[in-house]
């Protein structure tokens, strides 16, 4: 018995390894399409970037001369960089708070009223979808210093307040970001109104026989049972915070004077108007540590999920 | 309240509504706020020569067209075989993926540029493909994979013992039962590639290959005191992806919540 057993085993054995050698490469034959463009435009790209990063390159001419880290000293000197990091973190702040208030608000105000559920959805979700040039180019108009807004300010009686909102650099950044919570708010209003539905209704009951005010019910049940939604919508603001462009180069451009410049316009400045391909794929680098920095847990999260 | 803060959201689209429909002469003395005394399509008229639109949307629903089925179709291959066929490394390569989600599009631009440029790919159309599909995979995948997960492997593993090669499980399983979830990304991909700005701005110059964002960009440029014409203009360009929304809502918002509520 023993015998025919090992006799037997090892041919087994060597069919198996040979089985999987064969489901190995069909699934790698299966994957390679994909992996192979997304290793050459993106992976090779993105790793090439690195390189020009520290060459002084103007994007044009043959060669490319190494500086070392010189692009990467010049950020700390360069007083638009700084306005621009600024301007990213201001877009980071507003565009996560006022989008994730408004959208939980919403979600909770919406969740009972099932049918207006379809109709807010709809609404609110719809400014997502536009082109964000065509965002920026209809709240430039809305802007204009003869445009709507003004118009309805001297209709409140409010002509006071009146202002050429993106031609005055201390109210042009904060401008561009109400547009941004115009198109950011339909998301987080989508995916807390899906979770609300996963909280189990005998949490909300027992809590009402234990005497529980509307608002610690709030407190203490809802908020908490959204952590995961809490969690995503804040990685994916953080990551678009990072990579802020469309609206910023359709409203402004980066003006007045560079007042709102965003690391992602100046890097599109430096690179294709002023030939500075080094310095601006320097800032590419570093908009992208951020971006991926900030995105790691998100990435990660999802990685397990599917698994 | 809620009636309220709807109305407040629609009000962008409604003023330029009223604009739109408004004369010049209407809007100057009565602004763009008050109900319209005047109605006219002369603005659309006027809007749709000078931006181009026709071109434009031409251009994107070409590149669309041929982007969209093709990026989703090797995102189903590679997602079938990380779901269900023990690709080996599968854990890198599915980070590694999904690293994609996060990384910014500055990052590759420059040599994406000088890429295309060696083929005599810039100012064509058909550049536009290589980084749209590349930067189209992670969420894709994301997505993908996950519904295939959910397959169960019984019913795969059934076909297997019928004598089924991988091919066939792919075509005649897989995809028949991940409809919804094959619709669901192609839809949001599809209003992703319509809406795309960065690329196509580095790549398109000429006037005869511009797509839908670079024709507004251009038109407003050229718009800066006839606000009804403007108007009128924006409206153009946005209403296509308006009616698809409206019509296929339904996708758009169960693929945005599905994968995220889990996770």
């Amino acid at each position: 018995m023993a015998q025919a057993s090992t006799v037997d085993v090892r041919p087994a054995t060597v069919s198996r390894r040979s089985r999987r050698h064969r489901a190995n490469s069909v699934a790698l034959a299966f994957a390679a399409p994909a992996l192979i463009v997304y290793a050459a435009f993106l992976l090779y790209p993105a790793i090439y970037s690195i390189r020009i990063s520290f060459t002084s390159w103007d994007g044009l001419s043959p060669v490319m001369k190494y500086v070392g880290l010189s692009n990467y000293v010049k950020m700390f000197k360069d007083p638009v960089m700084k306005t621009a990091v600024k301007n990213n973190v201001i877009w980071a702040l507003v565009t996560i708070f006022a989008p994730m208030v408004i959208g939980f608000a919403l979600a909770l105000a919406v969740n009972s009223k099932v049918y207006l559920r379809p109709f807010i959805r709809t609404i609110f979700y719809m400014p997502a979808v536009l082109p964000l040039v065509g965002v920026g180019t209809i709240w430039n108009w809305l802007f204009q210093p003869s445009g709507v807004i003004n118009q309805l300010l001297a209709l409140i009686g409010l002509g006071s307040l009146q202002n050429a909102w993106l031609g005055d650099s201390t109210t042009a950044i904060w401008a561009i970001t109400i547009p941004a919570c115009w198109v950011g708010t339909g998301f987080p209003m989508l995916l807390y109104l899906a979770a609300l539905q996963g909280i189990p209704s005998d949490y909300y009951e027992s809590a009402r026989v234990d005497g529980a005010s509307w608002w610690q019910q709030l407190r203490y049940i809802t908020v908490p049972s959204l952590s995961a939604a809490h969690a995503i919508i804040l990685a994916l603001s953080l990551i678009n915070a990072a990579k802020v462009f469309d609206l910023v180069f359709a409203m402004t451009n980066g003006g007045p004077g560079n007042a709102t410049q965003v690391m992602g316009t100046w890097m599109y400045f430096n690179v294709f108007q002023s030939y500075n391909a080094g310095y601006g794929t320097a800032i590419a680098v570093v908009i992208t540590i951020v971006a991926v920095l900030v995105g790691i847990p998100y990435v990660r999260a999802q990685a397990k999920a599917i698994r | 309240m809620l009636l309220v803060a709807a109305a407040l959201w629609f009000s962008p689209l409604m003023a330029l509504i009223l604009t739109a429909i408004k004369t010049p002469t209407d809007f100057g003395q009565h602004g763009a706020l008050a109900i319209p005394h005047s109605f006219t399509l002369q603005n659309f008229i006027d809007g749709w020569n000078i931006g181009q639109f026709g071109t434009a949307f031409q251009n994107s629903g070409l590149i669309t067209l041929v982007k969209v089925p093709i990026g989703v179709v090797l995102a189903a291959l590679l997602s079938f075989s990380l779901a269900k066929l023990k690709l080996p490394l599968r854990r890198v390569i599915t980070f590694t993926m999904l690293m994609g989600l996060t990384i910014p599009i500055f990052i590759a631009v420059v040599p994406i540029f000088t890429m295309l440029r060696s083929v005599g790919l810039t100012n064509s159309l058909w550049g536009l493909l290589p980084p749209y599909l590349a930067f189209g995979l992670p969420f894709e995948t994301l997505v993908l994979t996950s519904f295939f997960g959910s397959v169960p492997d019984e019913i795969i593993e059934a076909a297997r013992i019928d004598g089924a090669g991988e091919l066939t499980v792919f075509f005649r399983i897989m995809v028949p039962l991940s409809l919804p979830a094959l619709t669901t990304v192609a839809i949001l991909d599809a209003v992703a590639t319509w809406n795309e700005l960065l690329i196509a701005l580095i790549l398109l110059s000429s006037p005869e290959h511009r797509t839908v964002p670079l024709a507004l960009l251009n038109f407003q440029g050229q718009f800066t005191t006839n606000f009804s014409g403007l108007s009128a203009g924006i409206l153009i360009a946005i209403v296509p992806i308006l009616v698809v929304y409206a019509l296929l809502q339904k996708w758009i918002v169960s693929g945005l919540t599905a994968g995220a509520v889990k996770g």
